[in-house]
């Protein structure tokens, strides 16, 4: 009944996904906080709508947020919603990257059920 | 140097009484402590939140986020140890995106004061299925129905407070889809995980051991609040100095816990779980019923 050593490789692969992600999306989320505090002297927590998370869709929201970075157009909230995006990107690749090994490994059973999640939460991110 | 907990500025509307500072170290805690009972840090968090006069559908949408993290660090151990059974989850997050992304939106426009009821409400039904069982440390046998053997839904983990290997065979995986909906719902409107609905409906409905159990939970709370953020996201109700101090503070204290989670016995994880549920559902009650 124990795994089959192909099942071990995908759940190293999984394992992998996830702790990159949370690690590097950690790491630039402290970084943003840092960078906040020097900017304001302070570290209030502010509700207006420039320090949300929000756009036409969310790919498209990544997609500005990346390109903000590399243009050097960023600002301290820039970086905490950069961290934030790849946050929430990271189980969505874990989702991808399982649909991919059960194509490989033609599984036709476990392709379906991911495929599944992989559809509806890609247009969950982007249909608004 | 202002490094304070307390924001000085508290009396303008638009922020709060306590700063990001303070975000982070109560979410070390809450993603400790979240982590070792498989509730996941935003469930504890969500309350001490709006004891800060933090808006809840605020509170709610930050910690749809910091789950992601509290879920993905703490699962990525879990997945690599092969306690998590990785095959169930697929088959149940496809009800629980489902049930996050009509609750997410049921939350961004209904009344914030029913949602302090029922997140209380929710968190009672929790206790309530545990309660009673606090015995079993293992399902022991398990008679498998077909649809549960057509999807492998079984595996074996080595457990060290046992010291034994643990093999299971899960059942009722139609009945356990609809209780994932269920919790999917509840997640994606509450902002919490459901990390302790979904653990009564593995181990009382799918009959997973305790500990497949809450890692699995774990696993599966990641993709389910992704899906509950998509819709927050579409509202602007995720704010970055909130969401991230949590993220990282949950984070830190997760990866803690889950670290130690293996060297506890079920039981002791189980008495930690009910006494924090409790605690939890006294705050929203008291918050929902002064709530001006």
């Amino acid at each position: 009944m124990s795994k089959n050593p192909s099942e071990e490789k995908l759940d190293l692969l999984i394992s992998y996904i996830l702790i990159v992600g949370v690690i590097a999306s950690v790491l630039i989320e402290a970084t943003g906080i840092f960078e906040y505090y020097y900017a304001h002297r302070d570290l209030d927590i502010v509700f207006k709508q420039e320090f949300a998370l929000k756009g036409t869709d969310f790919f498209s929201y990544a997609a500005q947020t990346i390109q903000a970075l590399f243009v050097g157009k960023w600002t301290p909230v820039t970086v905490l919603a950069f961290g934030l995006v790849l946050l929430l990107i990271t189980p969505y690749v874990r989702v991808l990257a399982s649909v991919v090994y059960f194509g490989l490994v033609r599984n036709v059973k476990y392709l379906s059920i991911t495929l599944f999640v992989l559809v509806i939460l890609t247009a969950s991110l982007i249909l608004h | 140097m202002n490094l304070k907990f307390m924001s000085p500025l508290a009396s303008n509307r638009e922020l709060t009484l306590i700063n990001m500072l303070g975000v982070l170290i109560i979410s070390i805690f809450a993603g400790f402590l979240g982590a070792l009972t498989g509730l996941g840090g935003g469930s504890i968090m969500i309350p001490v939140l709006v004891a800060f006069d933090i808006p809840v559908k605020y509170a709610i949408a930050a910690s749809m986020v910091t789950i992601v993290a509290t879920s993905s660090g703490s699962a990525a151990s879990y997945v690599r140890e092969r306690i998590t059974n990785v095959k169930a989850a697929f088959y149940l997050e496809m009800f629980t995106i489902t049930g996050a992304i009509i609750g997410a939106t049921i939350t961004s426009f209904i009344a914030p004061r029913y949602l302090y009821f029922f997140f209380a409400a929710f968190l009672l039904t929790s206790f309530y299925g545990l309660s009673g069982h606090m015995k079993e440390e293992f399902p022991g046998e398990t008679r498998q129905d077909r649809f549960s053997r057509w999807l492998q839904l079984e595996g074996s983990y080595y457990d060290q407070a046992a010291r034994k290997e643990v093999e299971y065979k899960m059942t009722n995986a139609h009945l356990g889809g609809l209780g994932m909906f269920i919790a999917g719902l509840a997640a994606g409107m509450l902002g919490i995980g459901a990390g302790a609905f979904k653990v009564s409906v593995h181990e009382l409905i799918l009959k997973m051991p305790s500990k497949v159990s809450s890692t699995t939970s774990n696993f599966i709370i990641g993709i389910t609040a992704l899906a509950g953020a998509s819709v927050y996201f579409a509202s602007g109700l995720i704010f970055v100095g909130l969401a991230a101090p949590m993220a990282v503070g949950t984070t830190v204290g997760a990866l803690v816990g889950g670290r130690i989670l293996n060297r506890f016995h079920n039981r002791v994880i189980r008495y930690l779980f009910l006494v924090i549920v409790f605690a939890l559902i006294v705050q929203m009650l008291y918050k929902g019923i002064t709530l001006q």
